[in-house]
């Protein structure tokens, strides 16, 4: 967030002083949330060992040892080696990299598009309620298997490098998956319409935008934050399933999703632990602490908490 | 609330025609169909099937086809199963039926438990620890899970038979049948459970937590009213009512089967069928299969609608 | 959101199934007690082909030898109760048991016990009587006579005559026939006439008396013996509501099968498993053990093994694996190689494969060592000619094995024009020298893919390699012509004429070499199996020289089972289906 409003200058105006001090507020709140700032702190310490650590690693090339075949964790491999014989630890940070990014695209991408269109259906109602609803049944219907062949198919048939398909594809589910998210923002906002300072806002005669931005989205700002944190696991674990589908990354560039899932099954599940455990651990550990620092962070932004 | 009513029944019948259009387009332009895959069949004998099929007409024409067949009762016959599809669904969807049943009640009765304790006791030990819990389960892969459990229970403990519906060449009927069916559905329903229950419980938690700061529940402890009845009758009423809106949403799941656990667990339901229908493009049964759940959905969602307003009736529909 | 992200996750695992039911590209264990598909078994056998010599033995990975139970107190509990019944995984039966009229292969294993055939095969793939005591072929190999045995007998009972045999055929003719059937490729005379209407019977099908039917076709066909010596449909049973045009009531009786095999249905549980009893009317006997069950197991059946479910499971002959099952102590395990290889098909069409050179090129610059056998854990084997090397043809005289020599590789490419460019990509007249790739999605691809990679790349050759999760979506990219290689394995190959179907079905369609014409014909005008042999010699040194197709590997399988059974054994060509009636529990 800004460091500037911490610096409360005699120029600066009583608004944004007075921004500045809530959101002091809401950090000193959130610091004394130990577990959120744990929680916090694993996301960060991720994204440090996923982005600086590979060039720490002598492994990063990849190249494959059919003589280090399934390796367990030794001295010169940490975490083993996987069935090429390649490091799992150098694997597990370069996956990291894609899979961070992609869960957090996608999540963005389809909190923003969910939450738009439910508050612009929620707000104006009529037309574009009905016409955003209806699109949003619609799509609530499809199958999303047939779905994601398609455009497997188009984007192999545009020629799009096998590399960038993913992100496309992600986008695309993105773009697919509003409606749930939609839902729930509209049912909100109908309910806050309703509600006794909404009915202030009116009487005051506020403008739309400003009814909109600064009393109807602020509280619904925590349940997006559930849903986003809820959401980043989702989109993590779809990844998998995305190169699973040969629609994600190609093999040998490693994900968390396709590292799990070479374990697949109940030999390698029995045998070779250290195919499933780091990439499963990264997981678990990503998504736990990015769940709990959002539980946290919706705890300090509820407005209803100010009182 | 009628005219709403007629109103949302006729955009149902327009949208799930439109989904039917769009969902059978769908299916006729993934790449390959059901002739594709023999790869064995000279050209000619392939074009020969796709005529006797249809396959070789327009797009169109073939919806068209389609549309009226089920208007007039019959769905088709399955080309990879060989069955009329109505009786696949009848061989598959109840199976599936049981374990989502069993395994969404279960998560809510849980969910609805631990929320609110865990909210009435916010930032207790037990609250974190069953945040941390909550958030565990919903950060594994869920044949993670099911080879962890079947390999503890069933393969080293014994306790537990590995997988499939009944033991297999077992003649057991009445008593004896139902408890060799629970103790196949015992793994599969605890996977689904852990699976479903982390967002739901979140979902009470934080319900319950903005209702006890409502101004009723101080009314309601001032006027000296035992904690336990101001728990109980006052806040959890109004903190579940918001949920029932998600009983409509759960309607579609009910039916869907789920891929996964039915392979993981060998349970004879529709998400394998469905699948291996779709690697088939065993056209009848995909398109039946995806309009019931898209029935479902709809009715689910105009459920979900009306329940929201009678638990909140400040809202207009 | 939350519906998403669990119709995401739902997908997660099931490409596995994706590819198991259409592609035997890979090596796990998903597919148990396959015997070969309808589809599969019909293909093969030349006329008349006589019996000698045997196929060079092969050891499986890591075990040559069958290995025998060493504990069998450690037998699971559940698998010690059992005194009469045997059960078998089987990925997924859907219930259509009727021969000819079934879509997935699975069903035709539950058929292939519940119907015997006219002919059979022995383990070198040699045809041999079974429903049939004896058949003759015309000098001008156009004429089949069949000789039925005296008194065959369905399972109810009634009598299995030439009747039964002409009805099978015929149906097999009409305009409504949607079945994957091959016999109405054999062209049987007046076969066509039929199809249209114009005749009321087939010509060429003649009923001579009820021991005796003969069917004459209009051109010579090297398959036809096996494909018209496959199962017998009952008329009685089968033929009572037909009527020209109108096969339709047969889907009624897919459920209730009427055969004459080793077993009859007992019930089938759709998903679950397909019950079988003892026929007491089988020709050679009831079989020894009263109930069989196939029991529906997608996917990993190890678990089934370990805790007794199943008596009999089928893994990749990894050392690993081998291990394993050896540990367990109550299985016996026999080693088996699959009479299959797999295969790079190649665009020929495409200007930088059209070279032999390159083609050359890329299999010396390829490790097939490393993918198909360090990889594997020696659950594979290097193959160089279109032959498994279970058949009697399989030779490796005069035979480059191409063995890995990126220098070489080099050399080649070259030679062919192809130098190396400013990027470190080969070009030749300006056009960078680049392979598109396309396989299944499986772990083995994953291993090729990243093994090529790092090949193609010290070749100076861009790789960029494409992969499918469903086998349709493969095929219809291949069918577009959008690639320059793409893997995939044969099915069941019975005569090594089967060896070169791809180039007559119609999936390869751009490779034209008189020779190779002349000499396919030339094996297949004789019956004497040294004289064909020398010629399929020729013809795989030809193949192995010019890669019309790329060659990549063998399987190898082991079979595991209960160390109760007695008299198992696996033919490489029907599977189960030979020993089972045969088959006892200790």
């Amino acid at each position: 967030m800004e460091a500037n409003s911490r610096m409360t200058g005699l120029h600066e105006s009583r608004v944004q002083r007075q921004k500045s001090s809530l959101f002091r507020q809401s950090l000193k709140r959130l610091m004394k949330n130990k577990l959120a700032v744990a929680g916090f702190g694993v996301v960060v310490c991720m994204f440090v060992l996923c982005f600086i650590g590979p060039f720490f690693s002598p492994y990063t090339d990849n190249k494959i040892n059919m003589t280090l075949m399934n390796k367990a964790p030794n001295l010169q491999h940490l975490l083993g080696t996987d069935a090429l014989g390649r490091d799992i630890l150098t694997r597990v940070m370069q996956a990291g990299r894609i899979s961070l990014t992609v869960g957090l695209a996608s999540m963005l991408l389809s909190v923003f598009i969910g939450a738009l269109l439910g508050a612009i259906a929620g707000y104006y109602r009529g037309i574009a309620d009905q016409v955003i609803m209806r699109i949003a049944d619609l799509l609530m219907t499809i199958p999303s298997l047939p779905l994601l062949f398609i455009f497997g198919a188009l984007l192999s048939e545009w020629k799009v490098r096998a590399d960038y398909r993913m992100y496309i594809v992600m986008l695309m589910l993105s773009i697919v998956n509003w409606p749930g998210l939609a839902r729930m923002v509209r049912g909100q906002m109908l309910s806050l319409r309703e509600r006794e300072f909404m009915q202030a806002a009116v009487v005051l005669g506020l403008r739309d935008s400003r009814k909109l931005f600064h009393h109807l989205l602020p509280n619904v700002v925590p349940l997006l934050i559930v849903m986003a944190t809820l959401n980043i696991g989702g989109a993590i674990l779809s990844e998998s399933v995305l190169s699973f589908f040969g629609l994600g990354v190609m093999p040998p560039t490693p994900t968390w999703g396709n590292m799990i899932d070479a374990a697949n099954n109940m030999i390698d599940f029995q045998d070779h632990p250290w195919l499933w455990i780091p990439p499963g651990l990264s997981i678990f550990a990503t998504v736990i602490a990015i769940n709990i620092f959002g539980d946290g962070l919706r705890d300090v932004l509820d407005p209803k908490q100010k009182r | 609330m009628s005219t709403y009513l007629t109103k949302r029944l006729l955009y149902m019948l327009v949208i799930l025609f439109a989904a039917s259009l769009l969902i059978f387009c769908l299916y006729a332009s993934t790449p390959g169909d059901f002739i594709t895959g023999n790869i064995k069949l000279t050209a000619e004998r392939k074009a020969e099937l796709r005529e006797i099929y249809g396959l070789n007409k327009p797009m169109l024409e073939r919806y068209g086809i389609w549309m009226n067949n089920a208007f007039h009762g019959d769905f088709g016959y399955s080309l990879a199963q060989q069955k009329p599809v109505l009786q696949l669904f009848n061989d598959y969807i109840w199976n599936s039926f049981l374990l989502a049943a069993v395994s969404t009640f279960l998560t809510w009765v849980i969910a609805v438990i631990v929320g609110v304790i865990s909210a009435y006791k916010q930032y207790s030990w037990f609250d974190t620890l069953v945040m941390v819990a909550i958030f565990a389960a919903m950060s594994l892969p869920s044949f993670f899970i099911g080879l962890f459990l079947i390999k503890i229970l069933a393969v080293d403990l014994k306790w537990l038979p590995p997988g499939g519906m009944i033991t297999t060449g077992s003649n057991a009927t009445g008593l004896a049948y139902l408890k060799e069916v629970v103790r196949h559905m015992a793994l599969p329903v605890v996977v689904m459970t852990l699976l479903g229950l982390g967002s739901l419980t979140r979902y009470f938690r934080s319900n319950m937590i903005d209702v006890l700061k409502q101004d009723y529940i101080r009314t309601a402890r001032a006027k000296g009213l035992k904690e336990r009845k101001v728990l109980f009758t006052h806040a959890l009423r109004n903190a579940l009512l918001p949920a029932i809106t998600l009983v409509g949403f759960e309607l579609p799941a009910l039916f869907g089967g789920s891929l996964i656990i039915e392979q993981i667990f060998n349970w004879p339901g529709i998400g394998q069928l469905y699948m291996k229908s779709f690697g088939l493009r065993d056209y009848p049964l995909l398109m039946g299969f995806t309009m019931f759940i898209a029935i479902l959905t709809v009715i689910g969602t105009l459920l979900s609608d009306i329940l929201y307003r009678v638990a909140d009736p400040r809202v207009r529909l | 959101m939350r519906k998403s992200t669990l119709v995401l996750s739902t997908l997660l695992i099931t490409g596995s199934m994706l590819l198991a039911a259409c592609s035997d590209n890979n090596n796990s264990n998903t597919a148990t007690g396959n015997t070969p598909t309808s589809a599969t078994a019909d293909s093969g056998g030349t006329a008349g082909t006589e019996a000698t010599a045997s196929p060079a033995p092969v050891s499986a990975g890591a075990l040559s030898e069958p290995f025998t139970a060493t504990d069998l107190t450690k037998l699971p509990a559940v698998a010690q109760n059992r005194t009469d019944t045997i059960i078998v995984g089987l990925t997924d039966p859907s219930g259509a048991f009727t021969p000819y009229f079934q879509e997935s292969g699975y069903d035709g294993n539950v058929s292939s016990l519940l119907y015997a055939s006219l002919v059979t095969v022995d383990d070198k793939g040699v045809p041999t009587p079974e429903l049939a005591e004896s058949w003759d072929v015309s000098d001008d190999q156009l004429t089949y006579t069949f000789h039925l045995r005296k008194d065959l007998k369905f399972s109810d009972g009634s009598p299995l005559t030439a009747d039964d045999v002409a009805f099978t055929w015929t149906i097999q003719y009409d305009k409504a026939y949607d079945g994957g059937s091959s016999l109405p490729s054999l062209n049987v005379k007046g076969g066509k006439a039929y199809k249209e209407g114009t005749a009321k019977t087939v010509e060429g099908i003649k009923v001579i008396d009820p021991q005796t039917i003969s069917v004459t076709l209009e051109k010579p066909n090297a398959t036809a013996l096996v494909t018209l010596g496959s199962n017998v449909l009952s008329k009685a049973y089968y033929g009572k509501d037909y009527k020209f045009g109108q096969l339709d009531y047969i889907k009624k009786l897919h459920e209730h099968p009427l055969g004459d095999g080793p077993y009859k249905l007992e019930k089938f549980l759709p998903g679950q498993e397909v019950r079988l009893t003892a026929n007491e009317n089988y020709f050679k006997g009831k079989p020894k053990t009263e109930h069989f069950i196939y029991k529906t197991s997608e996917g990993d059946v190890w678990q089934f093994l370990e805790t007794g479910e199943v008596d009999y499971a089928s893994f990749s002959a990894s050392e690993e694996n081998i291990e394993k099952l050896k540990a367990l102590g109550f299985v016996n395990i026999i080693p088996y190689t699959p009479s299959t290889y797999g295969y790079m098909q190649v665009n020929l069409k495409h200007e930088q494969l059209k070279d032999k050179e390159v083609r050359q090129a890329i299999m010396y610059g390829l490790d097939r060592q490393s993918i198909y056998v360090d990889a594997q854990q020696g659950a594979g084997a290097i193959a160089n000619i279109p032959a498994s090397p279970i058949s009697w043809a399989y030779t490796e005289e005069g035979i480059n094995p191409y063995k890995y020599d990126p220098e070489k590789a080099k050399q080649l490419l070259d030679a062919a024009g192809w130098t190396v460019g400013a990027n470190g990509i080969r070009e030749k007249g300006g056009k960078p020298l680049s392979i598109h790739y396309l396989g299944s999605k499986s772990k083995n691809t994953d291993i090729f893919i990243a093994v090529a990679k790092e090949n193609f790349e010290a070749l100076g050759i861009e790789f960029q390699p494409e992969v499918f999760a469903d086998f349709n979506s493969l095929v219809s990219k291949v069918e577009g012509g959008d690639y320059d290689l793409v893997s995939f394995s044969t099915s069941m190959l019975t005569d090594p004429a089967d060896g070169f179907m791809q180039f007559f079905d119609g999936e390869i369609t751009d490779y034209d070499n008189p020779k190779f014409l002349e000499l396919y014909n030339k094996a297949l005008a004789t019956t004497d199996i040294e004289q064909r042999k020398a010629v399929y010699k020729e013809l795989y040194q030809l193949f192995n020289d010019e890669l019309p197709i790329l060659f990549t590997s063998y399987k190898k399988t082991v079979y595991a089972y209960n160390g109760r059974i007695q008299n198992l054994t696996v033919s490489p060509f029907i599977g189960l289906a030979g020993s089972l009636p045969e088959w006892t529990l200790k």
